[in-house]
């Protein structure tokens, strides 16, 4: 195997981004090398092999790092989305507990039913609130918006709790809902100076 | 490390360079320069003390780059060399500015270290 193979084979050690900017002038570089040294010495491949030792790790670390800064944006834009579905989800949540207490002014609505339907409403409302936080950070990053969705989930297992008979689509949106807004909220990432 | 261009940045917020960086940039103030040329002239000037290998040349070249301090002045084949077309490097304003600063930094440490006689004179 020829010198300048094994030294495309330690090529493989640096990042493929580094490798496809660099890597044509890194052979060429290397071919000066072995035309000005005795490439079968054990000193040329120690200096060889202690190079790509000493660069690739420290080339390999940044380019995690840029890729770790570029998904963080993506999952900043997936924040955004949700924080909107949030707010919609709540605006809906408010219009259907409207929509169900003015048919419970026909009469066919209970105590328990339309104290269930204030609590709905309340949580539709912190669940609008919760989205609205998300798009608007403050000082404070992301606890108004975990407490607004936790109070949010509060309500809607007591309001399930007093009526028994809420819908499974709205049962499905008001706990699975917050619990998924909050998994994303708690998820570890990196602090961007973009914001969520 | 130099790692990220920052609109505005004094020369001297890029100090201390690391040793290679600062050859590097010594290197390319006599002009463009390809690749092997700068290894060449970091070794000759630090008499073989500092032999840059591909990789850690076109690490730094990569984030001197990025930093603003070099930027890129063409591919063309070496004239002694009349091989492959070879991409040439240059500093800029910024790399200039940069690299004086370094140089002064430099100059004040070794005239403190002669002020106190750590060095110019002979042990006793």
């Amino acid at each position: 195997m020829s010198a300048e193979r094994i030294y495309r084979l330690l090529l493989r050690a640096y990042p493929p981004d580094f490798r496809a900017e660099y890597g044509r002038e890194m052979v060429l570089l290397f071919r000066d090398q072995c035309r000005e040294s005795d490439v079968r010495t054990i000193g040329f491949w120690a200096a060889v092999i202690w190079d790509v030792a000493r660069s690739a790790p420290a080339l390999r670390a940044e380019a995690w790092c840029t890729r770790g800064r570029e998904s963080t944006r993506t999952i900043e834009v997936i924040m955004k989305l949700a924080a909107i579905l949030t707010v919609l989800v709540g605006v809906f949540g408010i219009l259907n507990a409207m929509v169900e207490w003015g048919a419970g002014l026909t009469g066919t609505i209970g105590g328990m039913h339309a104290l269930a339907l204030v609590l709905g409403v309340f949580a539709s409302a912190l669940l609008l609130a919760a989205g609205a936080a998300i798009l608007r950070p403050t000082q404070r990053g992301r606890h108004a918006p975990r407490l607004a969705l936790l109070a949010s989930l509060v309500l809607i297992v007591a309001a399930r709790l007093l009526h028994p008979w809420m819908s499974v689509f709205s049962q499905l949106v008001g706990i699975g809902f917050p619990v998924a807004i909050l998994i994303a909220l708690y998820w570890p990432r990196r602090a961007s100076p973009a914001g969520a | 490390m130099v790692t990220k261009r920052r609109a505005g940045r004094p020369p001297e917020a890029y100090l201390p360079l690391p040793p290679a960086t600062f050859h590097i940039l010594l290197a390319l103030a006599d002009g463009e320069l390809h690749g092997y040329a700068i290894m060449k002239g970091v070794a000759a000037r630090s008499a073989g003390t500092v032999r840059l290998g591909p990789g850690t040349l076109y690490g730094s070249l990569k984030r001197l780059l990025q930093a603003g301090l070099v930027e890129e002045g063409g591919e063309r084949p070496d004239p002694e060399r009349g091989d492959e077309r070879r991409r040439y490097y240059r500093l800029t304003p910024l790399g200039l500015s940069v690299v004086r600063a370094e140089a002064r930094r430099l100059d004040a440490m070794v005239r403190a270290a002669r002020r106190k006689k750590l060095i110019g004179v002979r042990p006793a």
